[in-house]
């Protein structure tokens, strides 16, 4: 069946944008990241411009975030004061981000753009993840210990130290930590940027820089980005819509619901099988995607003059 | 909309009545073009009589836009869009259809008109360099064939008999909104003897066009709608998930 997108303007089958969202939602439910990162470059393959997949992409991270964080409310493992110091620069990161990625639409280089980004954070991604599911893998069969040999955190000793130094210190109480509100600003203020122009959720940067440099209690982690991520993708969205016209709400609206049911199955399967093989096949995934983004980016086009028609 | 549409009419048609009434008469099978999302292009039929001796051309033309022509080009092996040229108030859709058997003559007679794709305006910025222009033009002209806006060559129009002509005018299934003007010359010696202009509106209809026009026209609410959206389809899955199925 098929039903006329009317933003990306092209028509598209409605069952292979359901098993779209219910494939992204699936991994993104199973690995707890990454969705944006395969709906995305599907949207791009299926032929949807570039620059409607990305902010639809964001909407769609709206409604999964959401989700999400009311699992999360239930356990109370959400900071509210530092999820708010986020919040504040991821909004200003994200409008910094949705001008950058405008400048870009009219320049006619943001299809460029949204197409390197992709492939430097997805080879960079997926090959880290498949470097620590050899280690593992090595782990279990010969009994060393790879992973272990140094703490993670012994990198980040002199950011830290940067960072204690840093004015504006207050004391988050839920997160036992003492640190100035100007790391999680600026934080999230990089992250916000990422957002608005590769429409991801940016978890994958966002919680490891929660647990390293914000020094938060693991439990705390995945609620409180969540919490974040709502109003960096809802202010996104938004601006989307309202400078660009990017956001297609028959497309956001589909992906929305797969997904989200997708993302329910994904984390219920993700008890019953190995962590260590489905991290393995993601990574592979987004290898794979990289590689066929990067293909894009070096193959010749059929006509080397392309039309534009203004509104 | 409806008032524009009457006024548009009345001047178009009062225009050639009173003007030049006599050595020309034509109509078409359909003023009008409902584009939804099952559209697969349109035929309108042109049909006319001329009672005077000389050729007749027939035009079509579509709602004016501004363009953009980029040319790819490769930086360390990596297409990017590099010259961009734009070309502005230019008629997005043009189609000919004419008597005469030599293209030259209605260069040389028409030009004036914008008759003859090499005749038609494209503006752009007169800062460039007119050989740039000049192939950034052709490039816009055959973009525009290929996407079946711009009909390749001239057409004949089909006499039924000396006087009793008829064309038939496509229109691809990508069309762009707007109304398209359908102008009838006849013309002896190098001038007009008559000249007809007959408006046909392209409109978009259904679900999507409701869509798209608000997106456009209400961009504002529209976000705020997309926002809400989200959010309250993120609140339903959880509480269906969790009132109804259990881990």
């Amino acid at each position: 069946m098929q039903v006329y997108l009317p933003i990306a303007e092209i028509p598209v089958n409605i069952f292979l944008i359901l098993a779209l969202g219910l494939i992204t939602g699936f991994m993104a439910g199973m690995f707890g990241i990454g969705g944006g990162f395969l709906a995305t470059p599907f949207l791009i393959f299926i032929g949807v411009p570039p620059a409607v997949a990305v902010s639809t992409s964001t909407n769609q991270i709206i409604s999964a975030s959401v989700s999400g964080l009311l699992a999360h409310f239930k356990k109370s493992n959400v900071d509210i004061k530092m999820g708010i110091f986020l919040a504040i620069g991821g909004m200003i990161g994200s409008s910094v981000g949705v001008t950058i990625f405008r400048f870009l639409q009219g320049a006619g280089q943001i299809d460029l753009v949204i197409g390197i980004t992709y492939v430097l954070f997805l080879g960079i991604i997926s090959l880290t993840m498949l470097s620590d599911s050899f280690k593992n893998f090595i782990d279990k069969k010969f009994g060393m210990d790879w992973q272990h040999r140094f703490d993670e955190k012994v990198k980040f000793q002199w950011l830290l130290r940067k960072i204690e130094k840093l004015p504006f210190k207050t004391y988050f109480s839920k997160s036992e930590v003492y640190i100035s509100i100007l790391v999680p600003i600026f934080l999230s203020f990089g992250i916000g940027i990422l957002v608005s122009i590769m429409g991801i959720g940016g978890g994958f940067l966002m919680i490891p820089a929660m647990i390293y440099i914000l020094q938060m209690p693991s439990h705390l982690v995945v609620g409180t980005s969540l919490f974040q991520i709502i109003f960096i993708a809802s202010n996104a969205t938004f601006l989307q819509a309202i400078s660009g016209n990017n956001v297609d709400i028959v497309l956001g609206i589909l992906m929305i619901i797969s997904s989200a049911f997708g993302a329910q199955i994904g984390s219920r399967v993700a008890y019953r099988v190995d962590a260590n093989a489905t991290r393995t096949f993601l990574a592979v995934l987004l290898l794979l995607i990289c590689f066929k983004m990067l293909f894009q980016l070096f193959n010749e086009p059929t006509n080397i003059y392309s039309l534009e028609i203004l509104k | 909309m409806k008032f524009c549409r009457l006024l548009i009419t009345l001047l178009f048609f009062g225009g050639y009545q009173t003007s030049y009434a006599v050595p020309l008469v034509s109509g078409i099978s359909s003023n009008e073009i409902n584009v939804d999302t099952e559209f697969k292009g349109a035929q309108i039929l042109l049909f006319g009589a001329k009672s005077d001796a000389g050729n007749i051309v027939i035009t079509v033309r579509g709602p004016r836009k501004d363009f953009i022509v980029s040319k790819k080009q490769q930086l360390l092996g990596i297409w990017y869009n590099g010259e961009r040229i734009s070309f502005k108030n230019s008629y997005s859709f043009y189609s000919l259809f004419s008597t005469f058997n030599n293209g030259q003559t209605i260069e040389e007679n028409l030009s004036d008109f914008e008759l003859g794709k090499n005749n038609i305006k494209f503006e752009s910025s007169p800062n460039l360099a007119p050989a740039k222009i000049n192939e950034f033009r052709i490039q816009l002209v055959e973009l525009l064939e290929n996407k079946n806006f711009f009909a390749k060559g001239t057409k004949k129009i089909d006499f039924l008999d000396e006087t009793l002509f008829k064309v038939m005018i496509d229109f691809p299934k990508n069309i762009l909104l707007g109304t398209y003007i359908v102008e009838i010359y006849l013309i002896n010696n190098g001038t007009i003897l008559s000249y007809q202009s007959i408006p046909i509106f392209v409109n978009q209809v259904g679900m999507s066009a409701k869509i798209s026009e608000f997106a456009y026209n209400q961009a504002v609410l529209y976000g705020l709608l997309a926002v809400f959206i989200a959010i309250f389809v993120g609140y339903l899955t959880n509480y269906f998930f969790v009132k109804f199925i259990k881990k």
